[in-house]
Formats: structure tokens, C-alpha cells, sequence
């Protein structure tokens, strides 16, 4: 069965089909493309026939430290993968057969297992350490091309476990520590040697836009590191990118300014998307999606880059939702709200949103008191990944409706040291029988279109096809795949361990494969969903399984 | 020779780093492996290098596959294990407290005190110390540790770096610290930039030459004299000029 591409196509309801949002038999960066909507245009696996998907292959890691959380890449037939210890693995796409592999040494000081992606580019395999390490590995040996020390991480606390992202002939890296006394910043490196091509502070030093939005000394310990991976337009030549939340978390005395205004920026440039020049890192706009957010609502999550059709006009857009489950649909030219939806079912933390996006009715942590926040703090969604269909023009979520019980504090800062300023525990919504829900969304009307509940969480990323399908997986071991205009599930197996990790598609010799990862354990989402549901036993494990039509060879 | 903080109970740290120097000239460093002292020879150099306890008995129980390393775990009695460990760390400054802390006053100077946070003051980005330099528990260890604290700010802007020389990479000259110089690859670190990146090219790629231009002028522009002198006030107090 021949693979139909698809080119350009305009569908009613105000979505346009672009070539470079959609991958095809290559699945190159961490999102599918730099746009990162998850989204392939093979359709050799379609609704009519997705009954009949059946394993091609299956690649266990050998690393039990951890689950796998990666999202794999794919090019010219070769897939490559990063294990919870870094483990890297480059295999033959099409049956598993394993062609190098190298593992990074073990950091002696710094612990700590997982690692989301990779990036593959110029040549060469990249990624980041949590000893806070680039390193490039040469794309057809596996041998070590070149590594760089980002920072010191006993010092800052901070280290890099997201995917990296390619921007022509640089490579950027956010990193983690956001929760932590530091100061956030991306990297840009040149790829063919490593060498420092710009270094962009989420928090303006002094003298810089932005900086009087801190009080006093407190820009040197204010987080907001971006600890997710980023996007890349490159006709526009912007990053785009999602910044953490300000440290302290949970308590702002310490960091707002006297007579600072609520429903303004503040603590710029925590809590925002970003969009800055690649070549330069200088910031072009931003957009703080919560002013004085005092709830650990990071704004660190995917951004989709999204051509829509408002009106009667085509905007180049993006979409993004911040951890809260406050979404927003913005003109990636200039950062200008166009359209903002919430997505959770159930929220204590506000009265409400008005149409130009600001809180209203907040209700904030009081220090030494305990108050019931929903979503909790892992948010109404984790780092795991939404996606964009063209054809349907929908984006799928995964939402929890999931609480916590936050109690804030005031603790002096220490550099590098752990900065939330509250303690927190996980409770169950009540009056409900179901705790998360795939929804699919009309970002130009922010509509609900539909949406299936699930009993327990969900922690994986989803993948959309031009086949019209969906697939993501859940903490009881099934991947599954739904039709991407309805919801009706199609498809379902059973693979024997939860999942908290990426599915991706891609095709060799004419064959379309749906590769996820496998493994439950995970330090931060897993365990404390585990906890709330302390009958189940949801499975680790550390594999990759692979899914194709039999009759295809 | 310093007080040690924690001894093992079979032996005290000078001890064994004195018995594992023995383990290492008679078993390690021997025909095409390491040098003597930890240098570089036909394998990697070892010295200077910030490996930790942990890598460095990885290395020698387990081997280093890529590298072409063997594992010693039949070759070598646990206790001699053991010995060449707390020699090879102790070239690393990762001995345990034996190699800095001990000669600490409790109250160091206001001077030195200013000086321990402009060591590795994240405001001054990729140009602060601990960049390239491991103190104490901080720092990234790229350079050699640090073993004797010039005496004055001249002295200090005088320093050149033996081990930093320049070599011509893919037909770029550039300085560099030398790791490993093998047959088919050369490791080292490219000094040409902030930070330095650690790089592996073919070794057909890189020519090393004599030349000992690269000094320590061209990478402490972040820091005026006064900031340079506190910085020298804190190494005083923390490192010792002992033989070690």
C-alpha cells in the first residue's frame, strides 16, 4: 500500500495543513517536526484497518532504573533512543536490531534517572546530562564527538533532561531547577563543535526590560528555568519556548514588588511563552499566560506552532497550555492573545478567566494555612505531550482532574537549594467517579469537541495520524488508539507495563510503524498518581514496542 | 600532611594513597597505558581530571569497553583496589578532605570571604573561575587542580599554563588541553571558547605544537583587580602547598 503525503489542504473549520508541521516516514525532532504537533501524515494505519495492528518488534533497554520516558527519533531508517541512565541506542527501524550503543557515565554527585528525548542533527546524536553535560555523540558510531558543562550543578541544583532542539546549525537546551535558588536561562550551542553560540536569562539582569519586576535581590534566585523542550519556526527564525514559575513557588512575599498590580506582568519572564531570535537569542515578545503565580503553574510545556484560520483571515499561531490547564492560542508574530480555553473539569484556584485572559477571583496560598488546590500541582497536565490534527483541526489532550492540598511557607532562600516554600499532598476530586479525560478541542473556538474520561491518570504523550487515529497509552498498560473525529475507541493492547512516555510514527521500505515506549516508574507524576490509587499496581519496566499491519512487509 | 576527616578503618588515606602508588607504577602504569604520576601516555591522563572515587573504581572493576580499558577485578586484590582508588583520587583533589579543607581558618577574612562567592559567582556567567576550576566542592574540573596559589596579582596574571598549548585542529589553530592523544583519536579540551568544550577529533586532524602561549589574561576579564585579589585571598585558605 502506497503512503499518501499530504501537501497542502484546507479544511473547513479554520485549520490549515502546512508541510513542515506534519512528519512523514522520518520522525525527526522530539515533536515531530519543529512545529511539535505530534503529528504524522502516514496513513498507511488508518481507522478502517488499525483493528488488525499487531507488534512488529520489541527492544528492551536493559535499564530498569528507571521507566521510558523518551520520545524516539527517526531518521533514514535508523531509530534512536535515551534510557532513564542515558543509555543511548541507535537501532534498525524496522526490526529492532541493535546497531551501537553508548552509555554516558554515571555523575558521581548528582542523582536522579530519566530522560526525555534526544536530538539528532548535523551529524550527530545530542543530549543533555544531569550533571548538566551537552554531549554529541557521532550519528553513525555512537562515539563521543564532543561534551560541555553548562553549569555547576552543586551549585545551582540544576541539571537537563529534556530533549534538546535543533535551530539550523544550533542546538538549544533548556535545563531543570526551576523549583530551586537560581536563575533560569537557554543555551544555544553550535553544533560541529559545541562551542557557545548565545546564552538567553528568563530573568533580565539588572539594567535589562523587565528586571524592576523583582523585588530587591530576589531576580537572582527567581527559577523560572524552561525545563521542557522548545519549537522552532524557521521561515519566522524564532525560537519559541515556555518558561518555568517564579521561585518561591508558593509564597511571593519575597519577590513582587511594593505596589506591584496582580493582573500585570510580573517576575517577567517566569510563567510566559517566549519567542526569541535563533540566531541572536534575543527576545523578540512574550507572553506571561499567570501574572504572580503562586500555585507552581509553570508555563515550561509544548509549544505548537499552528497556521489557523481566524475569521477570515490565516494567522500564524501558536497554541499552548500552561500547567494550570489554561490554554492559550497566540499570533506568533507578536505574541497577541487570539483565543484562550480551560480545560479542566474541575479548578479551586480562581473565579475565573476574563476574554483577554487575565485571572479574576484568586485564590492564593496563605502562609502556615493549608488550602485545597485543584488541579494539584502536577498540573491539569504533566510534560507529556498534546497534538494537532490538520485534517480535523483538533488538539487531543490528556487532562487529569487531580487535587492538592498546599500549605505555604516563608523560608529564607539558600542558593541552589530547593525554593517552593510550601508542602503539598495529593487528594482525589470528590464526586467523581473518573480522574482524567482525552479531549479533543477546536483551539479557534475553544470548544470542547469531545471527550472520553478515564478512570485512573494519564501520563503519556499523544500521537495524531493522518490515518485519523489517535493513540496514547495508559498507566495499566494498554495503548490505544481512538478515532481523531469521534473519540470511539478503535484499538487496544495490552502491552504489560504503565505508561509515561512518547508514541511516535514512521515508515521504512513502505511499512508505517507506531513505536511507543514503556514503564511506569517515574520519580515526580508516577509516583504520587500511584499513591492515590494504592490498589493498582501499575508495572515499570524499560521497552520499546513497535506496532505494524501484518500483511505489510 | 593534612588531618584527615574520615578514615577508613584499615588504613589512613596517606596510607593507602602510598600503597596505591605502588599498585599503580607496577600494574597501571606500565608499557602502552597510563603515565606515571597519573600524565598522559599511551592511555589517557588521569591526573587533574576531577574523577571521582565512584568512576575511578567503576573503571578499574569493570573496565571502560570504548576506551579499551581492562577490568583489574582478577588481576588485583580488593585491598589493592582499594589502594589505587585513593592514589588515582588523590590526583583528582577527590581523596576525600585530605587535599583542601583541612587548612581552613574558621574565620577566613572578609577579603577571602568575598573571594569564595566571586570564585563562582553565576552572575559573571561563563567567565567566573569555577568555569574551569574545581574548589572545594565546586567547580567544573577542566584544569589542573589547583596546587600552588601564585603569591601576588602579578604573579598570578604572569601564569602561564604549561599543559595549555596550542594545536592545530582541522587546520584551525586553537589552544588546547591535551586528555588523551591515541592512534586513531585525540581527545582534549578546546580552550578557544568559554566554556571550554572537551572534543575528540581524528588524530590524523590534530598536530600539537610547542608553542606555551595560552595564559590566564585572556579568560579573567570578568573580574578587576580587586575581585582577582579576593579570589587569591580565598585560595590561600583552602589550598595547601603540600606534596600530596
Amino acid at each position: 500500500m502506497r503512503i499518501r503525503l499530504i501537501l497542502f489542504l484546507v479544511m473547513a473549520g479554520g485549520a490549515i495543513a502546512q508541510p513542515e508541521g506534519a512528519t512523514s516516514s522520518d520522525w525527526p525532532h522530539y515533536g515531530g517536526t519543529q512545529f511539535t504537533w505530534r503529528y504524522s501524515a502516514l496513513d498507511q494505519i488508518n481507522t478502517t484497518n488499525v483493528k488488525a495492528l499487531t507488534p512488529a518488534w520489541l527492544f528492551q533497554t536493559g535499564d530498569y532504573s528507571g521507566n521510558l520516558q523518551a520520545t524516539p527519533i527517526v531518521l533514514d531508517g535508523v531509530l534512536y533512543l535515551i534510557t532513564a541512565r542515558a543509555n543511548i541506542f541507535a537501532l534498525d527501524a524496522a526490526t529492532g536490531r541493535q546497531i551501537w550503543h553508548y552509555t554516558y557515565p554515571e555523575p558521581a554527585t548528582v542523582r536522579g534517572t530519566g530522560y526525555r528525548g534526544l536530538a539528532v542533527g548535523g551529524g550527530k546524536v545530542i543530549f543533555g546530562t544531569r550533571d548538566d553535560y551537552v554531549v554529541a555523540l557521532d550519528q553513525a558510531t555512537g562515539h563521543m564527538v564532543w561534551k560541555v558543562s553548562m553549569d555547576d550543578p552543586a551549585q545551582c541544583s540544576c541539571g537537563i533532561n529534556a530533549a534538546p532542539l535543533i535551530a539550523g546549525d544550533k542546538v538549544i537546551v533548556g535545563a531543570t531547577g526551576g523549583d530551586s535558588a537560581n536563575r533560569g536561562y537557554l543555551t544555544a550551542l553550535r553544533i560541529k563543535d559545541g562551542h557557545l553560540a548565545w546564552r538567553w536569562y528568563v530573568i533580565p539582569g539588572p539594567g535589562e526590560a523587565g528586571h524592576d519586576t523583582w523585588k530587591g535581590e530576589s531576580w537572582k534566585y527567581g527559577g523560572g528555568a524552561p525545563w521542557v523542550t522548545g519549537s522552532f519556526d524557521p521561515e519566522l527564525n524564532l525560537i519559541y519556548w515556555g518558561t518555568g514559575n517564579a521561585a518561591a513557588d508558593f509564597y511571593d512575599g519575597d519577590r513582587l514588588p511594593t505596589g506591584a498590580k496582580k493582573n500585570q506582568d510580573v517576575n517577567l519572564y517566569t510563567a510566559s511563552v517566549v519567542a526569541l531570535d535563533a540566531n541572536s537569542g534575543k527576545l523578540r515578545w512574550h507572553y506571561q499566560e499567570i501574572h504572580d503565580d503562586t500555585w507552581d503553574w509553570d508555563s515550561v510545556y509544548e509549544v505548537m506552532l499552528v497556521d489557523l484560520k481566524i475569521g477570515a483571515q490565516t494567522r500564524k499561531a501558536l497554541v499552548h497550555m500552561n500547567k494550570s490547564g489554561l490554554t492559550v492560542v497566540l499570533d506568533r508574530l507578536d505574541g497577541s492573545l487570539l483565543q484562550h480555553f480551560y480545560v479542566p473539569e474541575v479548578q479551586t484556584w480562581m473565579d475565573g478567566i476574563t476574554e483577554d485572559g487575565k485571572i479574576i477571583g484568586r485564590h492564593e496560598p496563605v502562609v502556615g494555612k493549608s488550602i485545597l488546590i485543584c488541579p494539584s500541582v502536577d498540573g491539569a497536565k504533566s510534560w507529556n505531550s498534546m497534538a494537532y490534527s490538520p485534517r480535523t483541526g483538533f488538539v487531543y489532550v490528556p487532562a487529569n482532574e487531580v487535587c492538592s492540598t498546599l500549605t505555604s511557607a516563608d523560608r529564607e532562600v539558600e542558593e541552589g537549594r530547593n525554593y517552593m516554600d510550601g508542602t503539598f499532598r495529593f487528594e482525589l476530586p470528590p464526586g467523581r467517579t473518573t480522574y482524567s479525560h482525552i479531549d479533543a478541542w477546536n483551539p479557534v473556538t475553544g470548544k470542547r469537541v469531545w471527550s472520553v474520561p478515564y478512570k485512573y491518570v494519564l501520563l503519556a504523550s499523544m500521537l495524531a495520524t493522518s490515518g485519523d487515529l489517535v493513540f496514547t497509552g495508559n498507566p495499566e498498560g494498554d495503548f490505544f488508539a481512538l478515532d481523531a473525529r469521534t473519540g470511539e475507541k478503535l484499538w487496544s493492547y495490552q502491552t504489560g507495563a504503565g505508561h509515561r512516555g512518547s508514541s511516535i510514527a514512521y515508515s521504512v521500505n513502505g511499512r508505517e510503524y507506531i513505536a511507543t515506549s514503556t514503564g511506569w516508574q517515574t520519580s515526580v507524576a508516577g509516583a504520587h498518581a500511584q499513591s492515590l490509587f494504592p490498589d493498582q499496581e501499575w508495572r515499570g519496566g524499560s521497552s520499546l514496542v513497535v506496532f505494524a499491519l501484518p500483511d505489510v512487509k | 600532611m593534612l588531618a584527615v576527616a574520615a578514615a577508613s578503618p584499615a588504613q589512613t588515606r596517606p596510607d593507602a594513597a602510598k600503597q596505591g602508588e605502588q599498585v599503580f607504577e607496577k600494574s597501571c602504569a606500565t608499557g602502552y597505558c597510563h603515565g606515571i604520576k597519573g600524565e598522559p601516555s599511551g592511555a589517557p591522563r588521569l591526573a587533574g581530571r576531577g574523577l571521582s572515587q565512584t568512576y575511578i573504581t567503576q573503571a578499574v572493576t569493570r573496565g571502560i569497553a570504548e576506551g579499551g580499558m581492562p577490568s583489574f577485578a582478577r588481576e588485583l586484590s580488593s585491598a589493592e583496589i582499594a589502594a589505587v582508588v585513593v592514589y588515582v583520587a588523590s590526583l583528582n583533589g577527590t581523596a576525600g578532605a585530605a587535599n583542601t579543607t583541612s587548612t581552613r581558618t574558621k574565620s577566613a577574612s572578609a577579603e577571602a570571604q568575598a573571594g569564595e562567592h566571586l570564585f563562582r559567582d553565576p552572575l559573571r556567567g561563563f567567565g567566573r573561575c569555577s568555569t574551569c576550576h574545581s574548589v572545594e566542592r565546586y567547580g567544573i574540573p577542566i584544569a589542573p587542580l589547583i596546587r600552588h596559589v601564585p603569591a601576588s596579582l602579578a604573579d598570578f596574571k604572569a601564569l602561564i599554563s604549561p599543559t595549555a598549548r596550542l594545536a592545530t585542529v582541522d587546520g584551525e589553530s586553537i589552544p588546547v588541553l591535551l586528555l588523551a592523544a591515541g592512534k586513531s583519536n585525540t581527545m582534549f579540551y578546546d580552550l578557544s571558547v568559554l566554556p571550554p568544550v572537551q572534543r575528540v577529533v581524528a588524530s590524523s586532524e590534530f598536530r600539537m605544537s610547542a608553542n606555551v602561549t595560552w595564559d590566564h589574561s585572556s579568560v579573567v576579564h570578568a573580574y578587576n583587580d580587586a575581585d582577582l585579589g579576593a579570589v587569591l585571598a580565598y585560595l590561600r585558605d583552602v589550598i595547601s602547598t603540600d606534596k600530596n
